[in-house]
């Protein structure tokens, strides 16, 4: 399987990258990391499914909404990268146990620093990464507010 | 007497007339508010439906008829549904991609 984190690695420097993590499963229904807590690891999937969901209130109540669904091959929990290193959504695996190879940080940091070339590649995979989530935001955004438009000037 | 009698009579007569005539005053008055401009237009602007007092909800009181569950599944079905839209904009930008009319049942 091919991470999307790892793109464009040798196989040599993938499975280095890979090796600082650890395997873990994740048993549906459970979740991998709430919103708010301390980002200090990224995870990639291996199998199964993660939902990606953000409380929103409906009816006087927080509910977790949907909002993305991750699988094999897909990173997630990026905040661990970014400051200010706190996770923006809570994730929690769906349908099937999951099973994640959980990445700490400051492994990922030094790896960087020791392999620049190899981290390089890894920050311009991130940058896709995030890249994309923010021009679907963006366009699921404008949507959104294009109905609002249409509505009130109805 | 008669003096009186006739006197008695005229009043009565008068008095007839008049009530007659602010009878007649007031009848007039009232098509003249009946066919004032603005109340015809108020009538107009109402489309014509059938017992649609006790019948019909707005969107929002619907909405709150609906179990929670459901209701999270036709956002988390709308969220999806959006996404494909917006990777087809993103695979191919476009005007017309970025406004497709969405088939959400959510919003329509």
């Amino acid at each position: 399987m091919t991470h999307e984190l790892v793109n464009g690695l040798s196989s040599a420097e993938a499975e280095q990258v890979l090796g600082l993590g650890t395997r873990m499963i994740v048993p549906s229904g459970t979740s991998l990391f709430q919103l708010g807590d301390p980002a200090d690891r990224l995870f990639l999937v291996e199998r199964g499914r993660i939902r990606l969901t953000l409380p929103m209130r409906v009816r006087g109540q927080d509910q977790d909404v949907f909002v993305e669904e991750r699988g094999p091959g897909q990173a997630v929990g990026w905040s661990a990268l970014i400051p200010p290193y706190r996770f923006t959504l809570t994730a929690t695996a769906v349908v099937h146990d999951a099973g994640v190879i959980t990445l700490p940080r400051e492994a990922l940091l030094k790896y960087f620093s020791a392999n620049p070339a190899a981290g390089h590649r890894i920050a311009l995979n991130l940058a896709v990464i995030v890249g994309h989530r923010l021009q679907l935001f963006q366009t699921m955004w404008l949507r959104e507010m294009q109905r609002t438009v249409e509505v009130r000037s109805a | 007497m008669e003096m009186l009698l006739m006197g008695l009579c005229v009043a009565v007569f008068g008095a007839g007339v008049a009530a007659a005539a602010f009878g007649a005053a007031t009848r007039s008055e009232s098509p003249k508010s009946a066919v004032q401009p603005g109340l015809p237009l108020v009538k107009a602007a109402t489309a014509p439906r059938f017992f649609s007092d006790t019948i019909a909800t707005s969107p929002a009181i619907s909405t709150q008829q609906v179990p929670i569950e459901v209701l999270l599944l036709q956002i988390e079905n709308h969220v999806r549904m959006e996404q494909a839209a917006a990777e087809s904009f993103l695979a191919f930008p476009s005007h017309a991609q970025l406004h497709s009319k969405t088939n959400s049942p959510f919003v329509n």
